[in-house]
C-alpha cells in the first residue's frame, strides 16, 4: 500500500501513467508519475524524450486529469501529502506545554527595548571593550609584540639577512622596517590575530547562545530608519570583526538595495576588530576623546543610512525571523565555529599581508611611496597631524588595519598629542575599507558600485577629520 | 572514494544537516543559524564500525519538485548517483512541517533512513516523539538524535552499519 493515498482520480491517472513508463528512472515510478502531474518542467521534458511515442497519451492523461480539478493538481498533491504529515504527526507526537521558563523570561528581556539596551550595552561593554580591547588588544597583543616578535624573531631574522644576504634590497623585503616577515608576519600574528581571534570567540558565543536573532528583533526599529531591517544586524556585527567577511555576508539580505545600504555603510562607518581594538587601546585613556569618536562616527552611521535610505528608491522587505531557543553555548561549538572563522581569515589574509609587504616594499625601492608621502604631506599639515603620519593613510589603502596598526606603532613612540590621535582615529576609521574588503565589494555589488562608494567616502573621511579638528580648535577644546 | 558506499544526506534548511555531517565525517563545514549557509556540496569519508562510507551532504531542500537552484542541484545528485542509502534529517520541533518532505522522499522508494534530530531542543519545548510508532508508519529506519551535543550518534551509525544486512 503506497504511504500517501490520493483520491481516487488522482491514483486512477497514477495507475494508468506508470503503466506507459518503461524506461529507468531511479525514483519509483509512481513518484515519477506524480511530479509529471504536479507540473514538473524538466522531468516533463526527460519523460517526452526518453518515452517517445508513448508521451502524447502520457500527456494527455496529464490534461484530463488537471482538468477535472478547479486548482492546480500541485497544490491538490500537495494538500494530500499534508494530510498524511498531519495524521502522523498526532499519531506519533505529543506535546505538553513544558517550555523552558527561564529561557523564555531572558529571551523576553533581551526583546524588550527598556532592558533590551542595557544588556547590549552590557554585552559590548564585556564582549567587545573588555574581551576584545582590553584582552586580545591589549594583554595579548604587547604580549605576542614585545615578547615573542620584538624580542626573538625580529632580531633573529634581521641579524640572519645580515649574514647571509649581501643585497640590501632582499634584506628590505623580508627583515627591516617593511619586510614580509618583520612588517607582514608581525602585524599579521601580533596584532591582528589576537583581537579578530578574540572578536570570533566572543561572536560565536553570542551565536551559539540564540542572541543574534533577539538582537535582530531588538535593532529592527533602528534599521528600519536606514532602510535596513533587523536581519542586517548579522553582517553589522560582524563587519566589527571583519568588513570583508561582513560584506560577503551581506548576501543574506532580501533585496539589491538592502545589500548596498549595507555594503557601504560596512565601508564607511562600521571599524572593524584590528582597528577597533587599536582604537579603544589608543583612547581608551582619553575618556572625552573616546567618546567624540564613538559620536562622530555613531552620526555618521546614521546620517549617512537615512541619506542612503531617501535617496535609494525601493521597498521595505517585511521582516521574519525564527526565533531559536535561548540556550548555555556548548564549548565545543563555540571553539570549532571560532576555528573555521579564523582559519578562514588566516588562509585568506596572510597572503594579502605578505603581498602588501611586497607592495610597499616595491613602492619603496622605486620612490613612489616617498613621492605619495610626501604628496600627502600637506593635507597631515592642514589636519594638525605630523608628516609621518601620512604613512598610516598610505598603509590604510593596503590595509586597514595596518594603518591602525602604524597609528598604535606612533603611538608607542609618543609622536601624538591626544587630540591628533582622536582625528587620525576618526580618518582612518571613515576611510576607504581595505583592499580585500574593496575586492568583495566589486564582486558582489559590480565596479561601478564599489567604485562610486570609494569615490564617496575618500574625501568623506578627510572633510570630517578636518571638521572635528577645526571644531575643537575653535571651541578651545583641550583634550588630556 | 569511487567504490565506497554513498550516503546522501538530505533535509530543509536549519536542521542541523552540517553537524550531522561533521559529525559523521569528522571534517568541520562552517555551522551557522541563518540560513543559506549550506550552498556548496560538502563530502567526507566516514569510518562506521569497519567500513568506510562516502557522505554526501546536499544543499538544503522544501521539497522535491525543484523550485531554487539549490534544490535541483539536490535532486540532480539523487538522481545521478546511486545513493547506498538516503539519510534525511528533520527538526524534532517541527515534524509536521519536516513530515510532507519525508514523505515524498518515502514515494521515491529511494533506501531511506529518517533523522528525527534536535531532540534535545524538542525535548526542552515539552515534545515527545513515538520513534517505534513512526517507523511502523512510515516503514523506514527512523533515529533520534541531538548532533550538535553529540547525542544518538552511536545509534545512528548502529543503524547504517546493519542497514540491509539484518
Amino acid at each position: 500500500m503506497p504511504i500517501v493515498e490520493y483520491d481516487a482520480a488522482i491514483e486512477e491517472a497514477l495507475k494508468k501513467i506508470t503503466r506507459l513508463l518503461t524506461a529507468e528512472y531511479r525514483l519509483s515510478l509512481r513518484f515519477v508519475a506524480l511530479l509529471l502531474l504536479q507540473g514538473d518542467e524538466e522531468l516533463r521534458l526527460r519523460v517526452s524524450i526518453l518515452e517517445g511515442e508513448r508521451w502524447p497519451e502520457i500527456q494527455e492523461l496529464i490534461g484530463q486529469t488537471e482538468r477535472q480539478y478547479a486548482q492546480p493538481l500541485n497544490y491538490v498533491i500537495t494538500m494530500y501529502r499534508q494530510q498524511k504529515a498531519n495524521q502522523i504527526a498526532a499519531q506519533c507526537v505529543s506535546e505538553q506545554a513544558k517550555g523552558n521558563r527561564w529561557g523564555e523570561i531572558i529571551s523576553f528581556y533581551t526583546m524588550w527595548p527598556v532592558t533590551g539596551v542595557p544588556i547590549l550595552l552590557a554585552v559590548l561593554y564585556l564582549g567587545l571593550y573588555q574581551f576584545v580591547g582590553r584582552f586580545g588588544a591589549g594583554v595579548l597583543v604587547d604580549y605576542l609584540e614585545n615578547s615573542i616578535f620584538a624580542a626573538y624573531i625580529n632580531p633573529v631574522v634581521d641579524q640572519l639577512l645580515e649574514l647571509y644576504l649581501p643585497w640590501e634590497a632582499v634584506r628590505a623585503l623580508i627583515g627591516g622596517e617593511y619586510g614580509i616577515i618583520t612588517l607582514g608576519f608581525r602585524y599579521a600574528i601580533a596584532i591582528v590575530l589576537p583581537v579578530v581571534g578574540t572578536f570570533f570567540i566572543a561572536f560565536s558565543i553570542l551565536e551559539d547562545s540564540g542572541y543574534l536573532p533577539r538582537l535582530a528583533m531588538l535593532t529592527d526599529g533602528i534599521f528600519k530608519a536606514i532602510g535596513l531591517n533587523g536581519r542586517a544586524v548579522i553582517p553589522m556585527v560582524l563587519g566589527l570583526g571583519c568588513g570583508t567577511m561582513a560584506t560577503m555576508v551581506t548576501r543574506t539580505l532580501e533585496t539589491r538595495r538592502e545589500r548596498l545600504i549595507a555594503a557601504f555603510l560596512l565601508a564607511l562607518a562600521v571599524p572593524c576588530s584590528a582597528q577597533l581594538g587599536l582604537i579603544m587601546a589608543l583612547l581608551a585613556v582619553h575618556p572625552a576623546a573616546l567618546g567624540i569618536w564613538i559620536a562622530v562616527i555613531g552620526t555618521t552611521f546614521i546620517a549617512a543610512g537615512t541619506l542612503a535610505a531617501r535617496l535609494l528608491p525601493g521597498e521595505q522587505p517585511v521582516f521574519y525571523l525564527e526565533l531559536p531557543p535561548l540556550r548555555l553555548p556548548k564549548a565545543g561549538n563555540v571553539l570549532t565555529k571560532a576555528y573555521t572563522r579564523m582559519h578562514w581569515y588566516i588562509l585568506e589574509v596572510l597572503p594579502l599581508f605578505v603581498a602588501a609587504s611586497a607592495l610597499i616594499w616595491l613602492g619603496k625601492m622605486t620612490g613612489a611611496f616617498r613621492s605619495l608621502l610626501t604628496l600627502l604631506q600637506p593635507l597631515m599639515g592642514v589636519l594638525g597631524l605630523p608628516p609621518e603620519s601620512a604613512k598610516i593613510f598610505v598603509f590604510g589603502f593596503f590595509r586597514r588595519d595596518y594603518g591602525a596598526a602604524g597609528l598604535y606603532d606612533m603611538m608607542q613612540t609618543g609622536g601624538l598629542d591626544t587630540h591628533q590621535k582622536l582625528v587620525a582615529a576618526i580618518i582612518l576609521t571613515l576611510f576607504v575599507p581595505c583592499i580585500a574588503q574593496f575586492a568583495v565589494m566589486v564582486k558582489e555589488r559590480g565596479w561601478a558600485v564599489a567604485g562610486a562608494i570609494g569615490a564617496f567616502i575618500f574625501p568623506f573621511a578627510f572633510i570630517t577629520g578636518y571638521t572635528v579638528h577645526r571644531g575643537l580648535m575653535l571651541l578651545q577644546v583641550i583634550l588630556e | 572514494m569511487a567504490n565506497l558506499k554513498k550516503i546522501f544526506l538530505t533535509g530543509m534548511p536549519n536542521v542541523g544537516k552540517s553537524v550531522l555531517f561533521n559529525r559523521l565525517t569528522g571534517a568541520y563545514v562552517t555551522v551557522s543559524n541563518y540560513p543559506g549557509t549550506t550552498v556548496d556540496i560538502s563530502c567526507g569519508k566516514a569510518y562506521i564500525m569497519g567500513e568506510n562510507f562516502e557522505i554526501i551532504d546536499t544543499p538544503g531542500l522544501y521539497t522535491l519538485m525543484p523550485i531554487t537552484e539549490e534544490e535541483r542541484v539536490t535532486r540532480h545528485l539523487l538522481l545521478k548517483e546511486a545513493p547506498f542509502l538516503v539519510v534525511h534529517v528533520v527538526d524534532g520541533k517541527n515534524l509536521r512541517r519536516m513530515l510532507p518532505l519525508a514523505l515524498q522522499l518515502r514515494e521515491t522508494e529511494l533506501p531511506l533512513m529518517l533523522v528525527v534530530n534536535m531532540m534535545d531542543e524538542a525535548r526542552a519545548l515539552g515534545i515527545a516523539i513515538n520513534k517505534l510508532k513512526l517507523e511502523e508508519i512510515l516503514g523506514v529506519p527512523v533515529v533520534l538524535t541531538a548532533a550538535a551535543q553529540n547525542k544518538g550518534m552511536g545509534e545512528l551509525r548502529g543503524r547504517i552499519h546493519a542497514y540491509r544486512r539484518i
